[in-house]
């Protein structure tokens, strides 16, 4: 299968501070990609990258085998919906759907109108009065219309009520089960995206600190509990990613792909949202150790 | 992207050209009815015509106003909301995210862009300033000074209009935000229109010299700086529709007098001139009052000493001047439009 | 046609949860043999889940032998899950009402009852178990 976008040593600075450093990831095409990260880790910058809108200031990276720049044959093949779904205030929903036609030799307007009609949005009506689903949904169709092969989407829901999100995650697999589209969305909540995704990229202060599909992350991690022990005492077949300690009871969580048959641990499920926190809290205790360590060390 | 750029030019390009439209009504219908006012008032004249002239001058006095007042103000308008806001409003509200990632490169978006608003300006201001001088011709006629609305007439506005559009989109992707962007062009929009006719326009063309008696000066008197010893000025003319750039006192010998010289022979040879008492404001040439004896007097003394040279552009280089003119603004106008293409497609950030 | 429903706080994989309704489906006769499943697309415009589980637990359910996928047809229910006697049903039916209205009777509450239940069936027939 092929990597619609592949990143080697990519970084990204603003002056002196690295948006995004030493990032390395191949994301795989037709998969829906979760990107997620808390705020200011650096996932719009990896977007931003990959669809042109940056220049990388270290590394390289390439999507759908091109290097993304303004080139109309490799923007040709991309959709990409910014944070906050920018419209033209002052133009119609018609007119947006105009500029789709004029601007994307790819355009698809049949699909285009087919969706505004059963979005229930009124063709004639600004996008400035639009409300924020509205506005998502109207963004969504211009990225999707122009039939790219992968979808970058960057928070698209973020700022969505409950139903709205809904409706747009909705549209937004019925696009991938009928045009077959990779997609790449990135969002700070992962309940957002467990639903949807089945790979994820977990950024952390701009570096990579997980990445893989997620069923297979699902199944080879576990929670286990029992009396107290120290990590180091486990078997080096299971990796502990993190770990918590009772008066008389440890908890950890690690990564392994042999079954744990050890009566003295309960083993329960992770949800993926649990993985991601344990990574990322691991990434964080690792950053500050070394940060102590430079201390000490002066 | 040519259609859509007209699509988000077109609510104020038309805006604009309906206010042409009834700009055009206006001057249409007062500009032939003045063209009568001329032929009867002004024309069959033969003597004592400043009456008849001023009588004309002082018709439609509010149009003149509003419509000199509108060449002032359109070019740097122009600049200010179509110019400025071309990229920024984009960079702004974040629609450049959705702008530049459909299929056409950077460089198509914004050559194509600059090129429809360009050419709207270049066009709107041309209009204008048809209607404008085709208005004021019998007016001109009269009036005699073509040097003096120079930047009012024909094609010298049409550069003015580019130059404020082009400098206002290159301000505007620089500054990114829209409010500073418009306030930096009418600075540098005004700033470039105040050095070009201070330090450039009289240094377009060569000048011509033209020696006169002081007895065919348009104006003789003395001026008081700082309520000093008053020096002698005078104002010669090269005739109608010519450019006096300026006027020195020449002795026979070929010295041009300087200042000091001035006040020196003012003292000497005119003691009873002075400044009033109180003093005169500085700068301003006073007439010397009650003693116009005393002045035929001294008037006659510099004559005998002095002539005067007028350095002047002639009436015929009109034309080549508005179109050295046009030239410099089209030239800062593709230097300020090359900035724009330039930051807009090579920084990407 | 048989509508999904997601329960995402259940802890069980999504697809596991499409394959258990097939099953409760087909055991209460609600799909029977013939019947066409939703395509991917249906499932998804209303679930917002990937298709690619959709399509998991259609695979699941075809290695099972219960449905098969016709290409351009759609995914069609194909067997039967076996189901027990509806005699044998209603015996045990009447024996475990005598054995709650027994333990009514002693004094449980309705929680001691359902936790009984749960332990029961978690020792003895081991399923759900990690």
């Amino acid at each position: 299968m092929n990597a619609s976008v592949e990143a080697v040593g990519l970084g990204k600075r603003y002056g002196k501070r690295w948006a995004l450093k030493d990032c390395t990831l191949t994301i795989p095409s037709g998969r829906v990609v979760g990107l997620v990260g808390p705020n200011g880790a650096g996932k719009t910058t990896l977007m931003h990258l990959a669809v042109g809108l940056l220049a990388p200031s270290a590394g390289e990276i390439t999507v759908l085998g091109d290097r993304p720049g303004s080139d109309p044959a490799v923007l040709e093949r991309l959709g990409f919906l910014a944070q906050d779904s920018p419209t033209y205030a002052r133009l119609t929903v018609r007119q947006h759907l105009q500029m789709g036609e004029w601007l994307n030799p790819r355009w698809d307007a049949e699909f285009a109108a087919g969706r505004i009609d059963a979005l229930g949005l009124d063709p004639s009506q600004r996008a400035g009065t639009l409300s924020g689903g509205q506005r998502a949904q109207l963004a969504l169709t211009l990225a999707v219309a122009k039939r790219p092969e992968l979808l970058v989407l960057d928070e698209p829901v973020a700022s969505l009520d409950p139903l709205a999100r809904r409706e747009f995650l909705q549209t937004l697999m019925e696009v991938v089960a009928v045009q077959g589209v990779s997609v790449v969305l990135s969002s700070h909540l992962i309940a957002d995206l467990e639903r949807v995704c089945d790979y994820v990229v977990v950024l952390v202060t701009g570096r990579v600190v997980l990445t893989g599909d997620v069923d297979e992350l699902l199944a080879s991690h576990h929670r286990i509990t029992g009396p107290r022990r120290d990590p180091a005492s486990l078997p080096s077949s299971q990796q502990v990613i993190e770990a918590s300690h009772a008066e008389r009871q440890s908890s950890f969580v690690v990564r392994t792909s042999e079954p744990i048959l050890d009566p003295v641990w309960t083993v329960t499920p992770l949800t993926l949202d649990d993985l991601v926190l344990a990574y990322m809290r691991r990434d964080r205790d690792a950053v500050a150790s070394t940060t102590t360590g430079l201390a000490v060390a002066r | 992207m040519t259609r859509f750029a007209w699509l988000q030019a077109r609510t104020q390009s038309l805006a604009v050209g309906a206010l042409l439209a009834a700009l055009a009504i206006t001057t249409a219908i007062t500009g032939v009815q003045l063209a009568h006012l001329y032929h009867s008032l002004v024309v069959p004249c033969q003597t004592g015509c400043d009456l008849a002239q001023n009588d004309f001058l002082s018709h439609d006095a509010f149009l003149q106003d509003a419509l000199v007042l509108l060449m002032r103000l359109a070019p740097g308008v122009i600049g200010i909301f179509w110019g400025a806001p071309l990229v920024t409003r984009e960079l702004e509200s974040g629609t450049f995210r959705l702008a530049w990632t459909q299929s056409v490169s950077r460089t198509r978006w914004v050559l194509t862009k600059l090129a429809v608003v360009g050419l709207t300006s270049v066009a709107v201001s041309g209009l204008l300033s048809l209607m404008v001088t085709w208005w004021f011709r019998a007016i001109d006629l009269v009036n005699l000074n073509q040097y003096g609305t120079f930047d009012m007439r024909d094609i010298a506005p049409i550069g003015y209009g580019a130059f404020a559009f082009a400098i206002g989109a290159l301000l505007g992707a620089v500054i990114r935000r829209t409010l500073p962007a418009m306030a930096a062009t009418l600075g540098a929009f005004v700033f470039a229109r105040v050095a070009v006719t201070l330090w450039v326009r009289p240094n377009l063309l060569v000048p011509r010299h033209l020696s006169s008696s002081l007895g065919g000066a348009e104006q003789f008197g003395f001026m008081s700086r700082n309520g000093g010893t008053p020096e002698l000025i005078a104002k010669g003319s090269a005739g109608p529709n010519s450019w006096t750039l300026s006027t020195h006192f020449v002795t026979s010998s070929g010295h041009v007098a300087s200042a000091s010289e001035l006040k020196a022979f003012v003292h000497q040879y005119c003691p009873q001139i002075g400044p009033p008492p109180g003093g005169p404001p500085p700068g301003k040439s006073v007439v010397a009052p009650g003693i116009p004896e005393a002045f035929q007097n001294c008037r006659a003394a510099a004559g005998r000493t002095y002539h005067l040279v007028v350095t002047y552009i002639p009436a015929g280089r009109y034309w080549t001047l508005q179109w050295l003119e046009l030239g410099v603004f089209l030239a800062l106008a593709a230097l300020a439009l090359a900035g724009c293409f330039w930051w807009v497609t090579r920084r990407t950030n | 046609m048989i509508e999904f429903h997601l329960d995402p706080t259940s802890g069980v994989a999504t697809y596991q949860q499409l394959v258990q309704q097939v099953h409760q489906a087909l055991q209460l006769g609600l799909l029977e043999p013939g019947d066409r499943l939703p395509t991917a697309q249906q499932v998804v415009s209303s679930l917002a889940i990937n298709p690619n589980t959709v399509l998991k637990a259609y695979r699941d359910l075809e290695r099972e032998g219960l449905v098969r996928a016709k290409p351009g047809l759609g995914t069609f229910v194909v067997g039967r899950l076996p189901r027990t006697d509806p005699v044998e049903q209603a015996r045990f039916r009447r024996s475990m009402a005598a054995w709650l209205r027994s333990a009514r009777g002693a004094g449980l509450s309705i929680d001691e009852i359902e936790a009984i239940y749960r332990t029961a069936i978690r020792d003895c027939l081991g399923e759900g178990v990690a």
